[in-house]
């Protein structure tokens, strides 16, 4: 016989986290999204505007019309997105009635990485079989290289949206090292379909920057001015045409402002590199930082103003020489727990 | 115009902070390049270039490129050879001291040189060389050892294995030699300038106390020639 032993309502309450994360259905998904339409028409009626034509961006300004928020996070502000924004995507559940997993890698873990890096591997294998065809053949190999530089490879957060399962910093690295072993290959232009579904298009650099035209002071000189920054300093310069070479730094002369040879070197590194010594005046004003931060935003200041006066590919010419980047190297902070940014406190046995 | 661009850059540059903290990091994004500054570079016309040059063209115009650092400058006066060396001098972050027996090293080398130049005989002055900087580099280039040992430990025992060394790790050695043998073997009451361009001089005719450390390894080496197989990259 069975007695039956004192239990608690606690014991008897599901465990609430062992199910996992809250699993939406399809039928729930479509409600959610029938919801979601009804309800902009709605909104687009109370707003005055027409049903058909409301659009996103005029539901974002409704919404923080009409629930105006003063919380700093923009996530956690009311919103009414399209439900697929809002309900992250989730797979389908893998196994049918009788338990059995519908792929046959379920059991591996991660059977999305893995049946990847079996097509991807297969794709290669063709690759090399077409290869030796061609060599049995003596036909000539196809050489046309793809532009490398123009693209570039899914990241790992984009390949963990495309796969609906997590990724591994491993397994990401070892599959794009599969991807470039197979487009290292002569003939991978049979597989270039399947290649264009992990990689993206770069845009050049060049076009993001806006370069200012010349300006024109009484004298009828051409000048034009920059900003730069650098660690704590930040510095303005005016550059003017037909000058005989002449730095003045807050009023004061670079000799004597900058005593050390190096400073005065990078203040005239861009000059030199476009080998403008003589033809330019500038007039720079600068504060905060040390010596060499000071003389670094000043460099970046005169590189940025020299931007008007040349052409655009020695503007192109002045980026890959550095002149034209932000340094983004600042002082590290402190740390808890230690004595420095690096240094630990003496270690001490008793 | 500067605050879109730093805008973006900033956005750009806070997005980079990795998941998990290495210990040897960089501000700048991982694909990031490192800037080219000789002038004589970008005066090439598009012909000459080779394959790989062009690749590195392409790559440049599409990636974002570093900050040059304060020590590189396109001047004719910038050697990073010497910059590397001046850096490896410096004590406490005294650049200025450091910067200025650099070239008070290199005066007295060209001191010394004229001296011998304007004594020697007439057959002999060619082959006198003047040039502190090609000195600098010839007495580093011959003091640089070929293969180094590291320890190795195998059932308990530590070996000192003759392993291969990187260009890098090479030029580092002889420069390390140079300052500690200038800093300890000397006279109290000599300056650090004479005694380098000393042994900067010494070291160009291969002669000298750093010259004889890296025969001395190179020994050492060839006497453990048989653990080499110990070596497993």
């Amino acid at each position: 016989t069975l007695r039956l032993i004192f239990t608690t309502t606690a014991v008897q309450r599901k465990n609430v986290g062992a199910s996992g994360p809250e699993k939406y259905t399809e039928a729930f998904i479509k409600k959610q999204i029938e919801e979601f339409n009804l309800g902009k028409r709605h909104l687009a009626n109370m707003m005055g505007e027409d049903p058909e034509t409301f659009t996103q961006e005029d539901i974002d300004r409704a919404i923080a019309y009409l629930f105006p928020s003063g919380l700093f996070d923009k996530r956690a502000r009311p919103m009414m997105k399209h439900p697929t924004e809002i309900f992250p995507e989730q797979r389908k559940i893998q196994w049918g009635e009788d338990g059995r997993p519908f792929h046959f890698l379920f059991y591996t873990g991660k059977q999305s990485y893995y049946s990847l890096m079996h097509d991807t591997y297969e794709k290669l294998l063709n690759v090399q079989k077409h290869q030796d065809q061609l060599i049995a053949q003596d036909l000539p190999l196809q050489r046309e290289k793809r532009n490398l530089a123009g693209s570039r490879w899914l990241t790992k957060i984009e390949l963990e949206e495309m796969l609906l399962e997590k990724v591994s910093d491993d397994d990401y690295s070892r599959f794009i090292q599969l991807l470039q072993k197979l487009v290292a290959l002569p003939c991978a232009e049979i597989e270039e379909k399947y290649i264009q579904k992990f990689s993206k298009e770069v845009p050049a650099q060049l076009q993001k920057v806006v370069i200012e035209p010349l300006q024109y002071d009484e004298r009828g000189v051409a000048f034009s001015t920059g900003e730069g920054k650098r660690k704590t300093a930040s510095a303005t310069a005016i550059v003017y045409d037909n000058g005989t070479g002449k730095i003045t730094v807050n009023g004061i002369d670079i000799l004597h402002y900058f005593p050390v040879l190096q400073d005065r070197e990078q203040l005239l590194f861009p000059f030199q590199f476009l080998g403008r010594i003589g033809k330019h005046d500038m007039v720079c004003t600068v504060s905060g930082g040390g010596r060499s931060a000071q003389a670094g935003a000043i460099r970046l200041a005169s590189a940025k103003a020299l931007r008007s006066f040349v052409t655009e590919k020695e503007v192109e010419f002045m980026r890959q020489a550095g002149l034209l980047t932000v340094d983004p190297r600042v002082k590290e902070r402190k740390k808890p727990g230690q004595e420095g940014p690096r240094r630990k406190f003496t270690w001490k046995k008793r | 115009m500067a605050a879109p661009s730093t805008a973006g850059l900033g956005r750009r540059l806070r997005a980079w902070l990795p998941r998990i903290m290495p210990v040897r990091w960089s501000r700048y994004n991982p694909s990031y390049l490192e800037p080219e500054v000789k002038t004589e570079s970008y005066q090439k016309p598009l012909e000459e270039l080779t394959e790989e040059e062009r690749e590195q063209m392409e790559l440049k115009a599409v990636r974002p490129i570093k900050a040059a650092p304060p020590s590189l400058s396109s001047s004719v006066f910038s050697d990073p050879m010497v910059s590397k060396f001046t850096n490896m001098m410096m004590k406490s972050g005294n650049k200025v001291l450091a910067r200025s027996l650099m070239s008070q090293t290199l005066e007295a080398i060209k001191r010394k040189q004229l001296e011998k130049y304007h004594k020697a005989p007439e057959n002999e002055k060619e082959t006198i060389e003047c040039n502190p900087y090609v000195i600098f580099h010839q007495a580093l280039k011959n003091c640089q050892p070929i293969i180094g040992l590291s320890n190795i430990t195998r059932g308990g025992k530590t070996y000192q294995v003759p392993v291969p060394l990187t260009d890098n790790r090479k030029r580092f050695l002889a420069m390390k030699w140079l300052i500690t043998e200038c800093r300890e073997n000397k006279h109290r009451r000599t300056m650090m300038p004479e005694k380098l361009s000393q042994e900067l001089l010494l070291a160009f005719n291969n002669e000298g106390p750093v010259i004889k450390k890296k025969h001395v390894l190179h020994k050492m080496a060839e006497a453990n020639r048989a653990y080499a197989h110990f070596r497993w990259w």
